[in-house]
Formats: structure tokens, C-alpha cells, sequence
């Protein structure tokens, strides 16, 4: 067994997005003997899906404004009837305290004339979304300093830790160093994202993605080997994106009533959704827009032209100064300007995400998922549509749990065989025998997700693409990597291509179609209620990976 | 190349490369910053908003210019 330095803790918390900070931050509230490790791949301050900013909470219960029932309403309308409502329920319920902690420790949420938060709307149905402003990834990492947390930055995790059917840690590898390190702990939280880079956006760029490109599915791979189900795979998202740019940020045109309009000027969501318009279930609107360009009758953007001044002031100081500021140097150099032009958008690359989708950890209302000690928060758990809130909430659920059980540290956990196995794993890397670039290889898989896995779905396609990367599950074992960078490079790649063909199975799985265009068959083209109301759980069995329904 | 760095204005704090979530910058012998993995950029600006000189431009690549 190869000998690596140990960190022995009560708490393991692996990702430092929102999730991951405010479980440090609220392991330290509960119980200030709790010794906690963060383990993060970039640095606290300037990582995860919000690293550079956030304009608005999407979901917070406001008391007189929206109830919890409401909230779940609207979201088992975007869940298309499946929503299973543990997790959302205390993510409802806890919204609004999550708000005033925020509010209390600096964070902004402008107010109106008459002093009340600035809410709109973005759900189907009620008013949830609160404007907020300011730097909040660096308030949450000053606040983890003074948490006292260890904190492990450039540290990429490889595999969960177990002691019996229990998880003991994680092995971690350290990118400046080039070294492997373990942490022992009773308690282990995974909070590392849903997974950007599986299929390709139009623009080529691998990193060009609409979701954090950093994020992959790791979590997902690592936790599901060690025992942990998932669900929601089938609901494979795609969401509009700004021509020729990358990232999120559109949310702000559908919240403050900008209208998506065709080449033709058209406001086409009249069309297919005429209640809803821009504020159906996503899967819908991506339907419509899809339909507009099939049709010939693109481009299609978001127009602002009809909307006052003070609004589109709004939209263009959210967006430019706390979202996406780089989005200003693109409008400039397009030479866009809101009051006169559309925005023009395009569909992303295939994304899996349980913040904002329904893929992810399935896990009880703590967040602990199907293996024991092992929890989930953000955007790897599903917590439909729970967004920043969710990830906020889940992570300090998790870390309460964690601090009232206290549980013992880990004995004798199977480190010394997870290490050789990893040990060698990394050797055949740096051997690289397969001769094929992680790009190349990447590109390849992800190639085939747009054509095989991206909706609409069939029988046909969906098998072809299990077939076709069954090679590909070999041949990524002796993908080369010349240093620490590729080797994260490397195991990023394992994890998309894993999701991908969890998306594969999952979407074959469910022989109906749902979710408006992500979960469209064309061999199966009706929703099938009877059947098909409820969720598709994935597991790991003895001969590969099992598929069932949640309910039969 | 996604950035131009103004050799001139840059401090050489190296606050680019500690804050970089895509593990894109290092720094040379001089402690210069440097695009080591330029195709994992994002350009998400955490680069330019960690600058405390403001040296840094973004120049998105060819292809969405």
C-alpha cells in the first residue's frame, strides 16, 4: 500500500460552492468542536456555478408574498407531476431564513420605494425571486475562515471512503503537489455540481458550456460507485444561451418580462403555451424555441424593446455588475444595446443538474443519501429547481445533522485498497497507452450525446449510444496525463461520459415521453400518467448499473 | 488566448492565478501570468475582478468574437 498523509476530521466536506461553504458555516454555528475539512478543487472564494455572482434568489417563500404549498405547486408543475417533495418542502420552508442570515451578514437585496424586497416572478406560478446584489462567494469564504474550517484548496476528489456500508472519507488529489491525500471522517458531504460538459455546444468551444464547465459529474460517479442512488437522468436540459457567449444569465430577461420573439418578430410562446408564455416549464419553452428554428423561423432572442427604462436599467446593472460582468465587454463588442436590439439565443449543449433540473443524489430530507454518512447539497443532489437557495439550505441541513449525530471517527475504513487501486489508476494515466488526447476523447463522447442522447430520444439512438461508448469505458483507463491539471482533466471526463450513459439508461428506461422536450421519445410520444408518474431511480448492482421506478 | 495582461501595469500579485476556478493561469519565472490551459477558460471575469491594478482585458476567442 502506498503511504499518504492522512487528515483525520468529524466532518469531510467535499466542494466549496455555496453548498459546500454554508455547510462549513453551519457545522461551526451548531457545534464549534466539530472539526471540519473542506476539500475544494479551485479556491473558496471564486468556486462553483456562482463563483463570479448571482442577481436574484430564485426561490424564497416571503411570508404574505407566497406559501410553501404554493411552492411546491408551482414546482411540481416544472417537474411535470414526478416531484418527489421531501427536499423541496424544507428548502421551501427554511427560504426566507436563509434570506435574513444572508441579508444579516452583508449580502444586498435591493428594496423598492415602499422599502419591500424587489420580488418577481420566474416559476410557473407564484412570486419567489428576489433580487440580491453584491459579492456573495467571497462573503460565504470570509465567513468559512472564521468558521475555523480547514480548508484544502487545488484538491481534486477521486472516491468516497467507506467502513462497511458506512462512509469513512475521501481520497483526494492535491494539483500542485501531484500528491494523493486521504481524509478520514465519520460524516462526508458531497456538494461538488451537476455535470456541464456532456454535450457539445454549438459554438465547439469544450468550455463553452451554460453551466459551470468545472463541474462534471463527479460526485455523481464517485458516490454512486460507492453505493448511493441517483434519479432524474432522463431530464436531460438544455437552456437558451447567448448566441456565440457561454453561461447562464437569461433568467433576468423571463423575470422582468422580456418576451421571446422569432425572426419574424413574433412572440411565439403565444403560440404554445398562451397562459404561461416565457414562464412555462422550461422543458416546454426550450420545446418552442426548438420548433421556431426548425421551422425556418429564426433567429429567436429575448426583445426588451417594449419594456420602460427603469426596467431594462435593472436587467443591464444585475447582469453587468453581478452575474455575468463579462456579458457587458460582449454586448459591447456585438454592438447590442437592450432598448433597440433582441438578444439573439440559441439552445445549449444536453446539461444534467439537480439545482436547476431534477438530476442528481436521490436523499432523505437531511440530505443523506442511500449510502449511510454520505449527504448531498447542491447541484449533485436533486433538489428540483432549488437553485442557490437549495444548495444553500441543503448544505446547512446537512452539516446540522452531521453536528446533532456526532458520530464516531472511522476505525478501519478500506483505505489501503482504495489507494492501490488509485495508485495504479493514475500510473496507467501517466503511461497514457491509449495515445488519444483527453480533448479528442472528450469531443468524441460528447459528439455522441448530441446525436444519440440530446431529445428528441428513441429506442434506437439511446442504445446505439450505450453501444458505441462501451469501448470508450475502456479506453478512458489509459487516456494520458502528463501532469496534476490532466489528470483533473482526465477524471472529468470519466464522470461526464459515466452521466451521459446514466442520462442514456434512464431516458431508455422511461418509455413515455415528459418534460416537454427533454424527455421527448418519438417512440413513445404521449405522457403516460398511469405509469409514468413518478421518478426513475439508478443504482449500482452487482453486474452494472439497475433501473427502476420509484413507485410501480 | 482569452486574456491580454498589461506587462507594464501587472504587479505580479498573482491574485489571477490563486483565484482562477478553471486552474487556467500560472505564473512564469517572473511571476508574469500566463493562459498554461487556455481551453478550459470560461471567461467568467473572476480573473479581472480579482486584478487590483485592472491589467486585465478579456479578448474571447475566434470563434464567438
Amino acid at each position: 500500500m502506498a503511504r499518504v498523509e492522512t487528515v483525520v476530521a468529524d466532518f469531510l466536506i467535499l466542494g466549496g460552492g455555496a453548498a459546500g461553504c454554508m455547510a462549513a458555516i453551519s457545522s461551526a454555528e451548531a457545534d464549534s468542536s466539530l472539526e471540519v475539512v473542506l476539500v475544494e478543487k479551485a479556491e473558496i472564494s471564486r468556486s462553483g456555478a456562482a463563483g463570479r455572482g448571482m442577481d436574484a434568489l430564485n426561490n424564497v417563500v416571503i411570508p404574505g408574498i407566497g406559501t410553501v404549498e404554493e411552492y411546491l405547486e408551482a414546482l411540481q408543475v416544472v417537474a411535470d407531476g414526478t416531484l418527489e417533495p421531501t427536499i423541496s418542502r424544507v428548502i421551501g420552508e427554511r427560504s426566507f431564513g436563509l434570506l435574513q442570515k444572508l441579508e444579516q451578514w452583508g449580502c444586498q437585496f435591493p428594496r423598492d420605494s415602499r422599502g419591500q424586497y424587489i420580488v418577481g416572478s420566474f416559476h410557473p406560478k407564484g412570486r419567489f425571486l428576489v433580487e440580491m446584489r453584491g459579492d456573495l462567494k467571497k462573503l460565504l469564504a470570509r465567513r468559512v475562515e472564521a468558521a475555523r474550517t480547514k480548508v484544502y484548496n487545488r484538491h481534486v476528489a477521486l472516491a468516497i471512503l467507506k467502513e462497511g456500508n458506512h462512509a469513512a472519507g475521501a481520497v483526494a488529489l492535491d494539483l500542485k503537489q501531484g500528491v494523493l491525500r486521504a481524509f478520514l471522517a465519520p460524516a462526508v458531504l458531497m456538494a461538488t455540481g451537476g455535470a456541464a460538459r456532456i454535450g457539445l455546444p454549438s459554438t465547439g468551444y469544450l468550455h463553452g458550456t451554460f453551466d459551470c464547465p468545472w463541474c462534471n459529474g463527479e460526485a455523481w460517479k464517485m458516490g454512486f460507485e460507492a453505493g448511493a442512488e441517483l434519479t432524474g437522468f432522463e431530464y436531460t436540459a438544455t437552456s437558451s444561451m447567448t448566441k456565440d457567449f457561454n453561461g447562464p444569465g437569461l433568467s433576468t430577461f423571463i423575470r422582468h418580462g422580456a418576451w421571446l420573439v422569432n425572426g419574424l418578430g413574433e412572440r411565439f410562446m403565444e403560440r404554445y403555451e398562451p397562459l404561461g408564455l416565457e414562464r412555462a416549464p422550461a422543458g416546454i419553452r426550450a420545446q418552442a424555441m426548438l420548433e421556431e428554428l426548425r421551422c425556418g423561423r429564426g433567429p429567436i432572442g429575448f426583445s426588451c424593446t417594449h419594456l420602460p427604462e427603469e426596467t431594462i436599467s435593472l436587467i443591464e446593472e444585475g447582469l453587468f455588475s453581478t452575474e455575468r460582468p463579462t456579458m457587458r465587454d460582449y454586448f459591447m463588442r456585438k454592438g447590442l444595446d437592450l432598448r433597440r436590439d433582441p438578444v439573439e439565443v440559441v439552445m445549449s449543449e444536453v446539461y444534467l443538474c439537480g439545482g436547476h433540473g431534477l438530476a442528481g443524489f436521490v436523499a432523505d430530507s437531511f440530505g443523506e443519501t442511500s449510502l449511510k454518512g454520505l449527504y448531498a447539497a447542491g447541484d449533485c443532489l436533486a433538489n428540483p429547481y432549488g437553485f442557490l437557495v437549495g444548495a444553500m439550505v441543503m448544505g446547512e441541513v446537512a452539516a446540522q445533522r452531521v453536528a446533532s449525530l456526532k458520530e464516531k471517527r472511522p476505525q478501519s475504513p478500506n483505505l489501503g485498497e482504495t489507494l492501490d487501486l488509485l495508485q495504479e489508476s493514475l500510473a496507467r494515466h501517466r503511461k497514457g497507452a491509449l495515445g488519444v488526447s483527453v480533448r479528442e476523447f472528450e469531443y468524441k463522447f460528447r459528439r455522441l450525446v448530441n446525436e444519440y442522447v440530446a431529445p428528441p430520444k428513441s429506442q434506437l439512438k439511446l442504445s446505439r449510444f450505450l453501444r458505441e461508448t462501451e469501448g470508450m469505458l475502456a479506453d478512458q483507463e489509459d487516456l494520458p496525463a502528463r501532469d496534476p491539471h490532466q489528470l483533473m482533466k482526465v477524471m472529468e471526463a470519466k464522470a461526464g461520459l459515466f452521466s451521459a450513459r446514466m442520462a442514456a439508461l434512464a431516458s431508455l428506461f422511461r418509455t413515455e415521453s415528459r418534460f416537454g422536450l427533454y424527455h421527448h421519445r418519438v417512440d413513445f410520444p404521449h405522457k403516460d400518467d398511469p405509469n409514468w408518474k413518478t421518478r426513475v431511480i439508478l443504482s449500482a448492482g452487482p453486474r452494472g448499473p439497475l433501473v427502476r421506478k420509484e413507485r410501480p | 488566448m482569452n486574456l491580454y495582461i498589461d506587462e507594464k501595469t501587472c504587479i505580479r500579485c498573482g491574485a489571477c492565478v490563486e483565484h482562477c476556478p478553471g486552474d487556467v493561469l500560472y505564473l512564469d519565472e517572473e511571476g508574469f501570468p500566463f493562459e498554461r490551459y487556455p481551453e478550459d477558460c470560461w471567461y467568467c471575469g473572476v480573473c479581472q475582478a480579482e486584478c487590483p491594478v485592472e491589467c486585465i482585458q478579456l479578448l474571447f476567442p475566434y470563434l464567438i468574437r
